[in-house]
C-alpha cells in the first residue's frame, strides 16, 4: 500500500514516504505481515480460557460446534467480550486509582510537585457527597475526598458514589436489572470469576455483568480519574493550542510524552519550566526545551495547558522517525512495545516510568509520586544531555500543523452556554427542541491500520456537523479531527449545517468539542445526565438524540467504553465490529436486543458516511418520539 | 517412424520424452559428440567446485536410453546433414537416414581470437572434457583469471574460488552480469563476491594470453599484465551450425525455426542453443541460450516430429543464480531501453534486497530480484501473457506480494490461464 | 494420480493451522513439542495468502505440464507414474531454476535447496493440512469432486 491509502493527515503520509524509503518497520508493515489474520479470532469463536482447549468453533456448521467443555460459539464469544470489557475497565480504573492515591498523598503533604490547583472543584465534588466543607482546610478535605473515593475500589456491596448522578429514571433502570456497579475491583474480579471454565455460560447472564463492570468504569473508575484530576491539575478552561508533527522544533530539545496519567505528564509539564534545567538546555545549544505528546496523556496537558499535540495513536513510531524527538517517555496504555526498535535506528532515548509498564530494549526510571518532580527533572535533564547526539543532517519533521482549541468540560460547557452566571444546558436543550440542532454525537477513540488513519473519524465528523449534529469528541478521535482542522472553529464551521452555524455562532462555542482524554469520556456521561435533568428532552438518557461513535477503535478499553455508553442508554457506531460475528446469539443481543433492555445498542457499519447517515436517522427516531419540531433547516 | 536426434542434452533428451509420450513404437537415435551421457551442463561448475559428483551430475537416470528404447550413439560427431536425401553424416563414416530429424547441437564457448589462447591452461567451461582438463593441472594453479562478467564467467569464478584459488575477473563492462543485472543489482551482487575474495576488474579486455607451453599470464588492454595459470574464457556462446553449413536449412546466427520448432527443410527441426525463436517480450528473433527454452523448445519438436501440432509459444530471457546465499532472478526486459518503460523498484541495502519491476504498456515486461525471489514466477506468468497490471501496479512491490494478490488478474483474463493448475485453483473460488 | 488438495475460499479463515500441521510432518519428530526443539525449525510447505473474504491456501498445483519440471537443470523435479510433480531432494542443487517459472510461487528455498508440497509421503490415509483444516476447507479428491462438494456443502454467509 502506498503511504497516501494508509493516511488522509499529510504529515503521517510524508512520515510513511520516509519509513519506507529508509526501511523502518512501521505498524502498518506488521500489520501487512499479519494478513490474512485468523477468522477464527476475528469472529470471537476461538477460546483459550482452559487448558481443554485451545479450543475452536466451526462457524460453517460442519466442525465442532461446542468446546471440550462443551462451551457453544455464544458462550465463547460472549466470554471473550466480558473479559475484553475487564480489562478495559481495569486500565481505566487503575488510572482512577493511581490519581485517587496521588490527591491522598498530596494531601498529606507527602506528593513532590503536586498540588491542588481547583480548590472550587474540591468543594463543590466534597459537597455533593456528603463530606464536611465549611471552615476546613483544602488539604483536609481533600484527604477525606480522596478517601472516599479510594474506598470505591474495594467497596463490596452498594452503589458506587458517582451512579447517583445518572438521572432518576436511569438508575431505576440499571437498579431493575441488578447491574448498578457495587465497587469498582468487585465487579472487574467477577467477571474474571465467571468467565472461568465451568462457571458463567449464559449470554445474558455475562453481558449483564459486562454491562455491570463497564458502568464500574464509565460511573466509577474513569469518572474518578476525571474529577479528581480536575481538582488536582486545575478544571481545563477553553484554550488555544497547535497539533501535529510539525510541532516538533530542530532547534529545541524535544520531549514527548505518551501513555494516559497525567500523574506523571502534568509534572514534566512543570519539570520542563524549571530555570535550572532551560539554562542547561541552552548550554547545550538548543534553543529551549519543547514539550508535547501523544494520544491521550496529551490531551490531559493540551486541555490544562495547551502543550501542543505532537499525534494520535498510529503516529507514535513516526514521531521519532523525524529523528528530532530527543527523549520519549512513557507510562502505561496503547504504548507499541515495537518503539524500541525504532528508537534504537535513532538518537532517541525511550524511557519507561511505571512500574506496571516495563519494555524490552526501553531504560526504566520509576516514577512515583513522593519524587514526582524530581524524577520528572532527572529524566529532562536526559533529554537535555541528549540532544547533542542528535544526528543533525538526519532531522526530518514534516512542516504540518493545525491550530485547535480544546478544553470543553461538563461545567464550562454550561457556562459558556449560560454565561458566567448562569450556568446551564438550556440553550443546548432549547436548540434541539427547536430543529435547530438535531442532537449531539460522540466520537472517540482510537486509531487501527484496519482503517486508513483518520479517515473513519474526520469524514464522520464532516457527515454530522453537515447535518447540524454537533459533536463532542476525546481521545485519538479528538487529535485525528484536530489535525484535520476541524477543532479550528473558523474552519469548521464551514463543514456545518446552517443550524449548527447559528447555534455556535451565537453562543460563540465550537462545532466539534474536544472533551479530553478517554477517561474524560465519564465527562460525556455528566453532561447527558444534565441534558435529562434541564428537561424537556425526555427522562432519561436513552430519550435524547445522541448518540456514540468509534469509527477506527482497537483497544479493550474501547470496549469497556463502548458497553458503558451503550448501558447509560446511548447508540454506539462501531468499525470494526466487535469479534463476536461467530455467535449468532451475541451478534443478536449487542447489535439489537439489547435496545429493549438497557436502551441503547450497538451498529457496526464500516463506511464512516454511512455510519453517520444510521447515527442521523436514529437522532430522527429520536426526536419523533419526543414529539420534537421538525429540522429546521436540513430536512433528512 | 525414424527419429534422428542430434545432440542429447536438454533439448535433445526432451524430445525423446515428449515423441515416447505419443509414440511408443518409432525408432529412436540420439547421437551425441560427447561419450559422458545424461549430465547437465548447468550444473557444471557445480561439478567443478566438488559440490556434486558426477552421479548427481546426471538429470535423468542412467537407464535412460534403454528406457525409453532410445538408440544412442555417443561420442561421435554428425558432420553433415543431408536434407534432400534425408541423411546424417557421422565422424565415424556412417551415414544414418531419417524421416524426422532434430537438431540440438546447443552451442560452444566464444572463441577470443587472440594470441596464446592456444597455451595449455586456457579452458571454457561447458563440457565434462573442460572439467577433467582443468582437474589435471589444478594441482599447480595458484591464481585463476576469468575472461567475462556475466553469468558464465560469474559462476566459472564461484566455482573456482569454492576450490580455493586466487580469482580475478576481468570484465570488459563497467560491471558484473551486465546483461542480466543493472547498475544497482549488479552492485549488490559485486560487493557480495569481493567480501568472499573475488576479486572484479571491470572495464578492461585481454589482448594476449602468455606464457610458454603452459599459461603464465595475462597482458591486458590498457597495458597491465597479471600472473595466472589458469585462464577461463567466459565470453558467450556461439550456437554450433556448421553440421548444415551450405545445405538449404536457413542460418542467421543460429538455425531458423517457425512456430512449431519446423526449420526450412523438410521434416527437419531444431531446438535449444541452436535454435532461433522468437523473443515473447521484444518479438525479435534470437537465441535465449537458457535450459527451460531448450527443454520446452525440444518437447514442441518431439511433439511436433510425432505427429502432434503444437504452437511455441515463444522464448524468454529468464536466469537464476544464487551467490553467498543471496538469490538474484531476472526475467524479461531488465534494462529497458528507448521510450515507453516505467521502472518501480526497492531497496533495502540492510537485508541486501532489491527489487525492480519494469513496465511497458500497463504490462510487466521484466523483473529483477535479489534476495527475495519467492515470488518471482508470479511475476513470470504476468509477464509471460502480457496482462494488464495496472490494477495491482501499486502492490507490485510489497513484501507480502503472491499468487492471491494476482487472482483478481487471472479471474479477468481466464483465456490466458487455461491451465489446468489455474482451473483448479479458480475452482477453489467457487467460480 | 495421488489426491490433489483444494481449498475452498468461502470456507478458509486464515487459521493456519494448515501451515503448522505441515511443517510439524515434516519435522523429525512430527510433533509441535518435539518440532521446537529441533536443531532447525521444520518448514511449511504451504501458505496462506489473501485477506478478508478471499483467502486461500495454497500450495504445489502438480500442474500437468509442469514448468519447474521443464526448467530443473538437475532432474530433480519429475513427473512420477501416477502424475505427481516429485521434488528429489538429494538430486537438488538449489540452483533455484524452478522458483523462477512457477506460476504460483510456491516453491521456498531451504539451506541449498528448495521445498514444495510433497503431499506427504509419510502419511498414508491423509495430508496433514487436509487433517489439520478445523472448517473443511482444504480438501483431497479429484476436481469433479471437489465441485460436488462445493455444491453440497451450503456455506450460510458468514460476514467476517
Amino acid at each position: 500500500m502506498k503511504p497516501e491509502e494508509r493516511t488522509i493527515d499529510k504529515a503521517t503520509k510524508k512520515m510513511l514516504e520516509v519509513t519506507e524509503c529508509e526501511c523502518i518497520e512501521t505498524a502498518w508493515d506488521r500489520y501487512d505481515a499479519m494478513q490474512p489474520q485468523c477468522g477464527f479470532g476475528t469472529l470471537g469463536v476461538c477460546c483459550r480460557i482452559c487448558n481443554l482447549g485451545p479450543c475452536r468453533i466451526d462457524p460453517f456448521g460442519e466442525g465442532p460446534q461446542k468446546g471440550v467443555c462443551g462451551a457453544t460459539a455464544d458462550t465463547i464469544a460472549a466470554r471473550n467480550l466480558v473479559r475484553m470489557i475487564a480489562a478495559g475497565a481495569a486500565a481505566h480504573s487503575d488510572h482512577g486509582r493511581d490519581v485517587a492515591r496521588t490527591l491522598l498523598l498530596t494531601s498529606q503533604g507527602k506528593a513532590e510537585g503536586y498540588g491542588i490547583k481547583d480548590e472550587q472543584k474540591l468543594r463543590v465534588l466534597a459537597e455533593e457527597f456528603g463530606v464536611k466543607v465549611d471552615g476546613r482546610k483544602k488539604e483536609d478535605i481533600a484527604k477525606d475526598v480522596a478517601e472516599m473515593f479510594l474506598a470505591e475500589f474495594g467497596k463490596q456491596e452498594g452503589e458506587l458514589l458517582f451512579t447517583g448522578r445518572a438521572p432518576e429514571e436511569r438508575k431505576a433502570i440499571w437498579r431493575k436489572l441488578g447491574i448498578l456497579p457495587r465497587g469498582i475491583d468487585r465487579e472487574i474480579v467477577e467477571i474474571m470469576h465467571r468467565t472461568n471454565i465451568g462457571v458463567d455460560s449464559d449470554v445474558m447472564s455475562l453481558l449483564l455483568q459486562g454491562m455491570r463492570t463497564s458502568l464500574a468504569d464509565g460511573w466509577g473508575g474513569s469518572m474518578i480519574a476525571t474529577e479528581l484530576q480536575d481538582i488536582l491539575f486545575g478544571s481545563p478552561k477553553p484554550i488555544r493550542a497547535k497539533v501535529n508533527l510539525g510541532v516538533l522544533k530542530k532547534e529545541k530539545v524535544n520531549i514527548v510524552v505518551h501513555g494516559h496519567e497525567p500523574t506523571l505528564s502534568d509534572v514534566i509539564v512543570s519539570a520542563v519550566q524549571d530555570p535550572e534545567l532551560l539554562k542547561l538546555a541552552k548550554d547545550k545549544g538548543a534553543d529551549g526545551i519543547n514539550l508535547a505528546g501523544i494520544c491521550c496523556t496529551s490531551n490531559e496537558i493540551l486541555m490544562r495547558h495547551g502543550i501542543p499535540i505532537a499525534g494520535n495513536f498510529l503516529q507514535q513510531e513516526l514521531a521519532i522517525a523525524t529523528g528530532a524527538v530527543d527523549l520519549m517517555i512513557v507510562d502505561v496504555q496503547c504504548v507499541m512495545p515495537a518503539l524500541a526498535t525504532v528508537a534504537g535506528c535513532f538518537h532517541t532515548k525511550v524511557i519507561s516510568t511505571s512500574k506496571k509498564a516495563k519494555f524490552s530494549g526501553i531504560e526504566h526510571v520509576e516514577f512515583n509520586e513522593e519524587e514526582a518532580l524530581s524524577t520528572a527533572k532527572k529524566i529532562v535533564r536526559m533529554a537535555i544531555e541528549n540532544f547533542s547526539n542528535r544526528k543533525s543532517q538526519r532531522i526530518i519533521i514534516p512542516d504540518e500543523t493545525k491550530d485547535l482549541i480544546a478544553g470543553f468540560t461538563a461545567e464550562n460547557t454550561a457556562t459558556i452556554l449560560g454565561g458566567k452566571y448562569r450556568a446551564t444546558y438550556r440553550p443546548l436543550n432549547d436548540a434541539i427542541i427547536s430543529g435547530r440542532l438535531r442532537g449531539a454525537a460522540a466520537i472517540v477513540g482510537c486509531n487501527n491500520p484496519k482503517i486508513m488513519h483518520d479517515y473513519g473519524h474526520v469524514e464522520m465528523a464532516k457527515e454530522l456537523l453537515k447535518h447540524d449534529v454537533a459533536v463532542v469528541t476525546t481521545g485519538c478521535s479528538a487529535i485525528a479531527d484536530a489535525k484535520a482542522g476541524l477543532l479550528d472553529p473558523e474552519e469548521a464551521l464551514n463543514y456545518c449545517g446552517k443550524g449548527l452555524r447559528e447555534i455556535c455562532e451565537t453562543v460563540g462555542i465550537p462545532p466539534i468539542l474536544h472533551m479530553g482524554s478517554c477517561v474524560d469520556i465519564s465527562r460525556i456521561m455528566i453532561v447527558l445526565s444534565n441534558m435529562v435533568k434541564e428537561g424537556g428532552l425526555g427522562n432519561d438518557i436513552s430519550d435524547l438524540p445522541v448518540a456514540g461513535a468509534a469509527p477506527e477503535w482497537m483497544s479493550e478499553k474501547a470496549v469497556a467504553i463502548g458497553f458503558y455508553v451503550i448501558a447509560s442508554g446511548v447508540y454506539t457506531v462501531l468499525n470494526p465490529s466487535l469479534s463476536v460475528l461467530g455467535s449468532k446469539e451475541v451478534t443478536s443481543v449487542v447489535y439489537d436486543r439489547i435496545k429493549d433492555i438497557v436502551g441503547g445498542n450497538f451498529a457496526f457499519e464500516e463506511d464512516p458516511i454511512k455510519a453517520a447517515q444510521l447515527i442521523i436517522k436514529h437522532m430522527n427516531k429520536k426526536r419523533e418520539a419526543l414529539k420534537l419540531k421538525p429540522m429546521m433547516y436540513s430536512k433528512d | 517412424m525414424r527419429y534422428v536426434i542430434i545432440g542429447g542434452s536438454a533439448a535433445g533428451i526432451s524430445a525423446v520424452e515428449a515423441i515416447r509420450s505419443i509414440d511408443q513404437k518409432g525408432e529412436i537415435t540420439v547421437i551425441s559428440d560427447e561419450k559422458y551421457p545424461l549430465y547437465s551442463r548447468c550444473l557444471i561448475t557445480y561439478y567443478l567446485a566438488k559440490s556434486i559428483d558426477e552421479k548427481k551430475l546426471k538429470f535423468r537416470k542412467e537407464d535412460f536410453f534403454q528406457e525409453n528404447r532410445v538408440n544412442a550413439i555417443l561420442g561421435v560427431k554428425v558432420e553433415k546433414v543431408m536434407p534432400e536425401q534425408k541423411k546424417v553424416k557421422l565422424s565415424d563414416g556412417r551415414e544414418l537416414t531419417y524421416d524426422k530429424l532434430l537438431i540440438a547441437t546447443g552451442s560452444s564457448p566464444k572463441k577470443l581470437g587472440i594470441a596464446g589462447e592456444d597455451r595449455e591452461g586456457v579452458f571454457g567451461i561447458r563440457r565434462i572434457d573442460d572439467i577433467k582438463g582443468i582437474e589435471k593441472i589444478i594441482g599447480r594453479v595458484k591464481t585463476v583469471v576469468v575472461l567475462g562478467g556475466g553469468l558464465i564467467g560469474m559462476r566459472d569464478a564461484y566455482a573456482l574460488n569454492a576450490l580455493g584459488k586466487k580469482v580475478k575477473v576481468i570484465v570488459k563492462s563497467n560491471r558484473i552480469l551486465s546483461q542480466m543485472l543493472d547498475e544497482a543489482s549488479s552492485e549488490i551482487i559485486r560487493k557480495v563476491v569481493e567480501k568472499n575474495g573475488i576479486e572484479i576488474i571491470t572495464g578492461l579486455d585481454a589482448v594476449e594470453i602468455t606464457g610458454d607451453k603452459q599459461v603464465k599470464g595475462l597482458k591486458l588492454d590498457n597495458g597491465s599484465k597479471l600472473d595466472c595459470e589458469l585462464v577461463i574464457i567466459g565470453k558467450g556462446v556461439d550456437p554450433n551450425t556448421e553440421l548444415v553449413a551450405g545445405t538449404a536449412i536457413k542460418v542467421h546466427g543460429g538455425i531458423i525455426t517457425d512456430g512449431y520448432m519446423k526449420t526450412s527443410a523438410a521434416d527437419v527441426y531444431a531446438a535449444g542453443d541452436v535454435a532461433l525463436t522468437e523473443d515473447i517480450l521484444s518479438g525479435e528473433t534470437t537465441i535465449n541460450a537458457i535450459w527451460p527454452c531448450a527443454v520446452e523448445q525440444g518437447r514442441i519438436a518431439g511433439l511436433n516430429m510425432a505427429g502432434e501440432k503444437e504452437k511455441y509459444d515463444g522464448s524468454m530471457s529468464m536466469n537464476s543464480l544464487t551467490f553467498y546465499g543471496i538469490p538474484v532472478i531476472s526475467i524479461g526486459i531488465t534494462r529497458p531501453k528507448g521510450e515507453g518503460f516505467e521502472q518501480i523498484l526497492q531497496k533495502d541495502t540492510e537485508r541486501n534486497i532489491y527489487k525492480k519491476m519494469v513496465i511497458r504498456d500497463k504490462r510487466l515486461a521484466g523483473i529483477i530480484l535479489v534476495n527475495s525471489v519467492t515470488q518471482a514466477g508470479v511475476y513470470g506468468e504476468l509477464i509471460r501473457k502480457k496482462i494488464d497490471i495496472s490494477s495491482i501496479k501499486k502492490g507490485l512491490l510489497d513484501s507480502n506480494f503472491n499468487f492471491m494478490k494476482i487472482l483478481p488478474l487471472v479471474q479477468d483474463n481466464m483465456d490466458s490461464f487455461i491451465e489446468k493448475g489455474f482451473q483448479d485453483l479458480l475452482l477453489s473460488c467457487g467460480k | 494420480m495421488k489426491k490433489k488438495i483444494f481449498c475452498a475460499v468461502q470456507l478458509c479463515l486464515a487459521c493456519k493451522g494448515c501451515e503448522i500441521a505441515c511443517a510439524v510432518e515434516h519435522s523429525k519428530t512430527k510433533s509441535i513439542i518435539g518440532a521446537l526443539k529441533e536443531d532447525s525449525p521444520p518448514r511449511k510447505r504451504r501458505d496462506v495468502q489473501g485477506s478478508k473474504e478471499t483467502i486461500m491456501s495454497i500450495a504445489c498445483q502438480h500442474c500437468k505440464t509442469a514448468a519447474c519440471v521443464v526448467a530443473c537443470m538437475a532432474g530433480a523435479m519429475y513427473k512420477d507414474e501416477e502424475g505427481n510433480t516429485v521434488h528429489d531432494e538429494d538430486k537438488c542443487v538449489g540452483c533455484g531454476m524452478c522458483i523462477m517459472v512457477c506460476p504460483f510461487g510456491v516453491i521456498t528455498r531451504d539451506k541449498n535447496i528448495v521445498l514444495k508440497c510433497d503431499l506427504c509421503p509419510d502419511m498414508t490415509d491423509n495430508y496433514a493440512c487436509v487433517k489439520a483444516c478445523p472448517t473443511g476447507a482444504l480438501f483431497a479428491g479429484t476436481a469433479e469432486e471437489f465441485k460436488k462438494r462445493l455444491e453440497t456443502r451450503k456455506v450460510h454467509e458468514v460476514k467476517k
